[in-house]
């Protein structure tokens, strides 16, 4: 988004109203990862508060030349968020081990606002469980192809078509756009 | 090496995005993206499509969550920690300011007082001495009245009064003499003040011959005069100031003869 340029100035100079303009903006997709990792709602919005809260103190570090803001919000929010089950892991582990098997059960039990939408439901499904894993469970390629059962290059070259196939879709839905947008006139 | 190749290879665009890498594997893939600006523009197609596919998957938060976090950036304002830290070092270096203005100042009083104390010593220390003289003075004098009063008090001495003539009339001095001692002591309480060009002087008269006694001190009462051996009489006379050879006749102011 080009307005995005201008909003991170503001950012950078501690204008409120900019970080509002790009909660609004963002806030969805951010939440929407956090809360696919943890599933845990009120964890998931403070860990949404905290990552605002970085965005805000930490404006200055963002570097636009680098990559896109999503991007970067994505990792604080991903590194908070793993931090985060790193800790609470350890302490169900050394404190109360009959949690566990709960947490096991809660892991099944899936509520259906965390399926995923859009285009990624056009791809086959092991594609779509190879993006899930490494972009909204916050697994890197290593954990993720163990979890799959597949070898490392299989799981890079799942995550690289399903990415192509992605693309497609997306160049399709612009072209189906701009049909619309004719058909309007 | 990482290069282009072994970038699309090991599909190091997509763990670069998610931020997979190690920094210095980051590091590397950056100085390869810089330099190959179509490895740039895949990059930049895949974070596209990455944004796109985390909005498509979006869950909105419920709102307040964003009202929280809108308080909690407000309630942190004003905590900002520089502030509390120029606070702490305005108050620190205030407070260091104080002390040395305190020792300053301190020093200054304490510099003062030195003088002072330097100064009222030197007093005490002239004051001393000032005493010490006076001291020595007053052991003298004592010694000199006690001499005096030894040989006035001896049943040796003899007192003679000389009254003042037409002259003076109202003058009047006791002389004392002791001859076996060969001493004279007058005392000159009632002599009139003369001017400072004129002094009284005495005389013994032996054989018809004035001797010079000495010129009388205007400042001592009781004062030693010369003994002369076989004196017939005691004369005083005014002399011009300092004494003279001869007794100015004509002024002879009293004498006593001696029996």
């Amino acid at each position: 988004m080009q307005n995005d340029k201008v909003l991170l100035l503001q950012l950078q100079n501690k204008d409120e109203a900019a970080l509002s303009a790009l909660y609004d903006n963002y806030s969805g997709a951010i939440y929407g990862v956090i809360l696919r990792m943890c599933k845990d709602e009120q964890h998931a919005q403070n860990l949404l508060q905290d990552t605002f809260l970085t965005i805000w103190e930490k404006a200055y570090q963002y570097n636009p030349e680098k990559g896109k803001f999503y991007t970067w919000a994505y990792r604080i929010a991903k590194n908070k968020t793993l931090n985060f089950l790193r800790q609470s892991q350890n302490l169900i582990q050394t404190e109360d081990l009959s949690v566990y098997t709960n947490k096991q059960e809660n892991l099944i039990v899936e509520p259906e606002f965390l399926k995923l939408n859009g285009c990624l439901k056009q791809l086959d499904l092991h594609h779509q469980k190879a993006i899930e894993l490494v972009y909204f469970q916050g697994l890197t390629h290593k954990e993720a192809h163990l979890e799959m059962e597949v070898p490392l290059g299989t799981f890079k070259s799942y995550i690289k078509q399903a990415l192509k196939k992605l693309q497609l879709s997306y160049e399709k839905a612009v072209v189906w756009l701009l049909i619309f947008i004719d058909l309007i006139r | 090496m990482i290069d282009k190749v072994y970038i699309l290879k090991n599909g190091l665009l997509e763990q670069y995005l998610l931020g997979e890498l190690s920094p210095n594997e980051e590091l590397q893939v950056e100085l390869v993206l810089n330099m190959d600006s179509d490895l740039k523009i895949e990059l930049e197609t895949l974070e596209a499509n990455f944004e796109k596919m985390a909005l498509e998957n979006a869950i909105i938060p419920p709102k307040k969550a964003k009202v929280e976090l809108i308080q909690k950036i407000k309630s942190n304002q004003p905590k900002i920690i520089p502030i509390q830290k120029n606070n702490f070092y305005k108050t620190y270096l205030f407070a260091v300011s104080s002390i040395a203005a305190c020792l300053l100042i301190g020093s200054i009083f304490m510099f003062n007082q030195l003088n002072n104390s330097k100064k009222q010593l030197q007093v005490a220390e002239d004051q001393k001495e000032l005493l010490k003289r006076d001291i020595e003075g007053l052991k003298t004098n004592l010694e000199y009245t006690s001499r005096y009063f030894e040989i006035i008090n001896s049943p040796e001495t003899k007192q003679y009064i000389l009254t003042g003539n037409t002259l003076a009339p109202t003058a009047k001095i006791v002389s004392y003499v002791n001859h076996k001692n060969k001493s004279v002591i007058i005392n000159t309480k009632q002599l009139p003040k003369l001017d400072k060009d004129h002094d009284y002087q005495m005389w013994a008269d032996v054989n018809g011959e004035m001797i010079n006694m000495g010129v009388i001190d205007k400042e001592n009462q009781l004062l030693a005069m010369q003994y002369v051996d076989a004196a017939e009489s005691l004369n005083i006379t005014i002399e011009p100031a300092g004494g003279n050879d001869h007794p100015t006749v004509s002024r002879l102011l009293t004498n006593v003869y001696l029996n």
